[in-house]
């Protein structure tokens, strides 16, 4: 009778279902919600901080709109990157993935009902708890996640309305069939081969069975090949996990696994229990015509009586007495049992490495400097993230008396090195902050073949070509941004105030960032900061970032004679004091060279003489010419109390090492 | 009974809402003017769409009219035939495809207007100055082959090459390279406009680099990447450059991008005997050679060549990069006895001051069109760069090589030409109005040699291009549709079989298992 009921409204009745079930579903979910938004927080993948390489754009308009209508799978790809939009905001982001694995847990029930298997019903919890698991490792596979949705959609259907004559079935799964192709690409394979299972070992309608694998096979190479004129590649694998446009980038690979196991936990679990019901549980269940479940043909084809369902409360009766005697505490054990497992699978995954990588680039996308110093204490060993705390040190005016407090090495202020050739992303607000335009340019370039057309890259280059005058390009990505749905505000206004000023006079920042850029050309193929940072000043000499930089850069490379003939340019700025590592590094540059360096009335302060005398009196009882022993045991006698200071970085070098 | 007419309502509601809004908004509405106000001043439109030669069998030049108002109606007509008008509420004016084709077709050479009128919520309706174009006398072929590629720099991930039907909208894919991670697509060309005759040229670490040859629907991988290749008029043989082409980057040029022959040579390919030769005068080791073009009787190869100003072939730029620049040279030869003649120069750089590149001559064999830009090669990166025409038919009667510059520039790149089959039109790419993205234009071509006012590609929405991020460029006119199909050709650039040809001359090209190098053009 449920099976029945089920049949002829499949959510009404699992909405209308035990209370219980109800509200173990519903604290499942609400946990579910608060995890993805408080915890994973998907604005980080929203910015993909270069790791997310396939999150998709949206624009709003008819064009975009008729590019994806063109294509089997585009109209499931075009909702999947609108709702994908909202990741933007982490609650409303972490709603629309919440309702995605709420439908898709909702999908499983109904087909698991309606297969009359209710003792593995639990399975349902499966793919929204592998669906967080992606989520917690910081993937995106919303798409194949939406097809996977809408082929579960359709099955539903199918079960809804199939169950009349074999005839209107047939025209019902081909109907569907087409519409799911069209909608789903690929992903329609899923809903035939449910289909197929579902009236092979369930219906025990072989014919209709093999007539169904037969279109399964057809209907891509029919729609997809001959219709949409789509490569026989794309026609059966589009949408689907195995899909070349995944499989063939490395970044899209990342946690596809998990993916396949979503599209394969519902057939593999179907076609095992159909199989074990044909072979080892005897006699198997047929649904009637109007699809109740009845009394079915054994393998030998005797007629045999349904038998009734043992109870499970029946059979634990004995031992566990206790626990089948209240319902509530059945509820609570359940539930507890169920959020238990799901925390110890999902709460293992969490990578938070790679979310401290998000959140820092997150962080300094926002300019919000102290969050991108607090970042760094989660992940110390990082050049991307070290990287980020220099400018953040830069903007809280810390760089010149803080940077090594946090572990140096020169490659974590430009990361020049070839293992960070292609950290694109994370270069470009250096060098916009810097002045060097053309840098700043190239690096979105790169970042936006990488990344695709993300905003936020867009917006940069509209600032760079306003900042350049070149109002024409600048124009083009303001009003590809002006289609986005979230910039378009910031789009629109610029657009105006070039219609109004193509000079943008009045604007502080353009004014400010075309004072700093350079204006003697020269080509090159490597980025040399020396030079670029020279330039930079000579341009502008009051461009304090080139310079703190500058000094940096010379610190780092241990060039402390060339640190030396800039400190001069001291007087470009307002410093109240010689900032403490520029103190320190003139001591040692004057313990080097023996000679003093006119600081034109500026002092070395006595906390820094203290320090360098304190270093030094550690250091020497510790001889350490080419004895490596000796030079790890002054390292570590040192580190505690002189650990943040220039002293220590120039005998001891960097504590970061480039992972090969 | 009852019951039927609550399930007729909502439809006979939809079918009413329909119809209002058919006769409302759609261009079929015809407001009645009986009085408006003249202004002597010409509307602007966007795209400029005011002063230009129409080829007849192009698609609808919509348009966007930018005066502020509530409504506009648009009237367009010739001598002949039937007008078009078109009503909106929004900025936009989208030409009805019917019978705009019939308008051009009934009014060959003839004057076609723009009657603008605007009117704001209170005020009477404004007539603007009439726009006044031109519809040519002749067709532009029917199709437009050009890749696609965002302004990239090192890297890219999406470029394709697609064909455009000229006389719709309709744009379709030729090849990508959405299954090959990393696989640059370029330099598609084709035997006198016949799409059914092509190379396209591809360059792969997974795949090797190599050509693709594919002609009535069998596609062959030679095993060689051709680079700018022109087709002898016999169909027997294609001359193409190689080029060691390396990308650097301006620190403060607006053009952030660079590029430089390091080295380049010029070779041939014999399709009977699948074989490359070259000739010592094409390929000299002190000299740069690139940008092969086919007299259109096959009696001369012309050709840019520059003197190579570096000795460190591996620092690059070079010293003096911005130093090079090419003469136009020319050399006969012999297809029967494949015998190449004496070398000639054509024009020299020194006479022009400039670079001297991408020689293309009309099929009729009349006109020279050819780029001039300060240095280099790659004329593309150069706001200097400005098309000019030359006079064959005169050059050989007085012996002296005359040109002038188009007026048709802009402050600029202009680059990219090809021409119609007819000799009529060209088609290039510009820059005009931004310093980044290339779009395609469209210039008839008299018989005079005078290049007229070009027409921007027309697209369905007038505002298509103001938030496009991609560049078009190498348009190539062909007469009908590439009709090879995009698995065809992606399966021969994965496929394992191939023609295997020998480098007469050592040249650096990239092999399989060799990453692509950050270098090669990119537009």
């Amino acid at each position: 009778m449920i099976a029945r009921k089920v049949m002829m409204n499949p959510f009404r009745k699992l909405l209308g279902q035990n209370p219980g079930i109800r509200a173990r579903t519903f604290v499942f979910f609400i946990l579910f919600f608060l995890y993805l938004w408080l915890e994973v927080d998907l604005r980080l993948i929203y910015y993909g901080a270069d790791i997310i390489t396939n999150f998709p754009i949206f624009y709003r308009g008819w064009d975009f709109f008729r590019d994806f209508i063109a294509y089997p799978g585009g109209p499931v790809e075009y909702l999947s990157a609108f709702l994908s939009q909202f990741f933007y905001i982490g609650w409303a982001g972490a709603l629309v993935v919440t309702l995605q694995a709420w439908l898709i847990c909702l999908c499983v029930d109904v087909f698991i009902k309606t297969i009359n298997a209710d003792r593995i019903r639990c399975i349902r919890f499966v793919p929204p708890i592998l669906l967080l698991i992606l989520y917690t490792r910081y993937t995106y596979h919303f798409v194949t996640m939406a097809a996977l949705l809408a082929a579960l959609l359709f099955v539903c259907l199918y079960l809804k309305v199939t169950k009349k004559s074999t005839s209107f079935d047939l025209l019902s799964f081909l109907s569907l069939s087409a519409i799911l192709y069209y909608l789903a690409g690929g992903a329609y394979l899923l809903f035939a081969v449910l289909c197929v299972i579902y009236e092979l070992l369930f219906r025990r309608r072989v014919r209709m069975g093999l007539l169904y694998s037969l279109f399964a096979a057809v209907i891509p190479y029919v729609a997809g090949v001959f219709v949409s004129g789509i490569s026989i590649v794309e026609a059966f694998t589009d949408l689907l996990p195995v899909s070349p446009k995944i499989l063939v980038y490395e970044t899209r690979r990342r946690m596809v696994e998990t993916v396949y196991l979503l599209y394969l936990l519902l057939p593999s679990a179907s076609l095992g229990l159909g199989l074990w019901r044909i072979f080892v549980k005897s006699p198997p269940l047929s649904p009637s015509r109007n699809g109740e479940p009845k009394a079915g043909p054994d393998k030998v084809g005797r007629k045999v009586k349904k038998r009734p369902r043992r109870r499970a409360s029946d059979a634990g009766k004995g031992v566990l007495s206790w626990y089948f005697r209240s319902s509530k505490i059945r509820w609570v054990i359940e539930s507890s049992l169920l959020l238990v497992i799901a925390g110890s699978i999902v709460l293992p995954a969490n990578d938070n490495k790679l979310k401290t990588l998000l959140q820092a680039d997150y962080y300094a996308y926002h300019r919000m400097w102290p969050q991108v110093i607090k970042a760094y204490h989660r992940y110390p060993n990082s050049f991307l993230i070290v990287n980020a705390v220099n400018r953040a040190l830069y903007h809280t005016g810390r760089l010149s008396s803080d940077m090594f407090s946090y572990p140096q090495h020169p490659d974590t202020l430009f990361l020049t090195s070839k293992e960070h050739l292609i950290a694109h992303w994370k270069k470009t607000d250096v060098f916009i902050d810097l002045g060097v335009m053309n840098m700043g340019e190239s690096a979105l370039a790169e970042s936006m073949e990488r990344l695709g057309e993300r905003p936020i890259i867009l917006k940069r280059l509209a600032l760079i070509n306003m900042v350049k005058g070149n109002v024409g390009a600048a124009g083009i990505y303001l009003g590809a941004l002006s289609k986005t749905l979230f910039y378009a505000d910031w789009a629109d206004n610029y657009i105006n105030s070039l219609e109004a000023d193509p000079n943008l006079s009045t604007d502080d920042r353009i004014q400010n960032l075309r004072s700093l850029m350079l204006k003697e050309d020269y080509g090159f193929t490597r980025y040399e900061p020396e030079r670029i940072l020279l330039a930079l000043l000579e341009k502008n000499r009051k461009n304090n970032m080139a310079f703190e930089y500058l000094m940096a850069w010379f610190m780092l490379t241990g060039q402390l004679d060339k640190f030396v003939h800039n400190l001069d340019r001291l007087d470009d700025f307002n410093y109240k004091a010689i900032p403490r590592h520029y103190e320190e590094a003139i001591l040692i540059y004057e313990v080097l060279t023996g000679s003093k360096v006119n600081l034109k009335g500026r002092h070395i302060s006595q906390g820094t003489q203290q320090r360098a005398r304190g270093f030094s009196d550690i250091t020497v009882r510790f001889p350490r010419r080419n004895n490596k022993e000796a030079n790890t045991q002054a390292m570590l006698a040192t580190a505690a109390d002189y650990g943040d200071t220039y002293f220590f970085y120039y005998n001891f070098g960097s504590l970061l090492i480039i992972k090969k | 009974m009852k019951k039927f007419f609550y399930y007729l309502l909502p439809f006979g509601g939809i079918l009413i809402l329909l119809i209002g809004l058919y006769y409302y908004l759609l261009p079929g509405y015809v407001p009645v003017i009986d009085e408006y106000t003249s202004i002597d001043k010409v509307p602007d439109i966007h795209p400029d769409y005011t002063g230009v030669v129409v080829p007849p069998n192009i698609a609808p030049l919509n348009f966007a009219v930018r005066e502020k108002a509530a409504q506009y109606y648009v009237k367009i007509y010739s001598a002949g035939g039937d007008s078009i008008d078109v009503f909106s509420k929004n900025a936009q004016i989208i030409i009805p495809i019917g019978p705009w084709r019939k308008l051009l077709a009934a009014n060959r050479g003839r004057n076609l207007y723009f009657d603008i009128y605007s009117k704001n919520k209170t005020e009477q309706w404004v007539r603007f100055k009439t726009i006044t174009n031109t519809i040519s006398s002749e067709d532009i072929d029917g199709f437009l082959v050009y890749r696609k590629i965002r302004p990239s720099h090192s890297n890219w991930r999406e470029m394709g090459v697609y064909q455009r039907n000229l006389e719709n909208y309709d744009e379709s894919l030729v090849l990508d390279n959405r299954f090959h991670e990393g696989v640059c697509i370029n330099c598609h060309t084709f035997y006198r406009n016949n799409p059914d005759k092509m190379l396209i040229g591809f360059r792969s670490a997974k795949y090797g680099s190599s050509a693709l040859l594919a002609e009535d629907g069998a596609v062959n991988k030679i095993g060689t990447k051709f680079t700018y290749t022109s087709w002898h008029p016999s169909g027997r043989l294609v001359v193409y450059s190689v080029n060691k082409v390396n990308q650097f980057f301006h620190i403060a040029r607006n053009e952030v991008r660079g590029v430089v022959d390091m080295d380049s040579l010029l070779a041939y390919y014999l399709l009977d005997s699948e074989t490359v030769k070259t000739t010592p005068d094409i390929s000299k080791k002190d000299r740069l050679e690139t940008y092969p073009c086919w007299s259109p009787d096959g009696r001369y190869l012309y050709f840019c060549s520059a003197p190579m100003l570096w000795s460190d072939r591996n620092t690059v730029p070079p010293e003096r990069y911005d130093e090079v620049k090419y003469d136009l040279l020319r050399i006969s030869y012999d297809i029967d006895s494949d015998q190449w003649g004496q070398l000639e120069t054509v024009l020299s750089a020194q006479d022009t001051g400039l670079s001297i590149l991408e020689p293309r001559i009309s099929p009729d064999g009349r006109w020279l069109i050819f780029c001039m830009c300060n240095y280099g090669s790659f004329p593309v990166y150069h706001k200097s760069s400005d098309l000019y025409i030359m006079d064959l038919k005169a050059a050989q009667e007085t012996g002296e090589y005359k040109y002038r510059r188009l007026d048709i520039n802009s402050d600029q790149s202009e680059t990219w030409h090809s021409w119609s089959s007819n000799s009529r039109w060209i088609a290039f790419s510009s820059k005009k109005g931004n310093y980044i993205f290339t779009r395609t234009y469209l210039s008839y071509v008299d018989e005079n040699g005078k290049v007229y006012e070009p027409v921007l590609l027309p697209q369905k929405d007038p505002f298509f291009y103001d938030s496009c991020l991609k560049t078009f460029s190498v348009p190539e006119l062909v007469t009908g549709p590439v009709r090879t199909t995009g698995e065809k050709l992606a399966r021969a650039v994965r496929g394992t079989r191939k023609i295997e040809v020998d480098m007469p001359i050592t040249m650096a090209t990239p092999k399989a298992g060799v990453a692509p190098q950050s270098w090669q053009e990119r537009e």
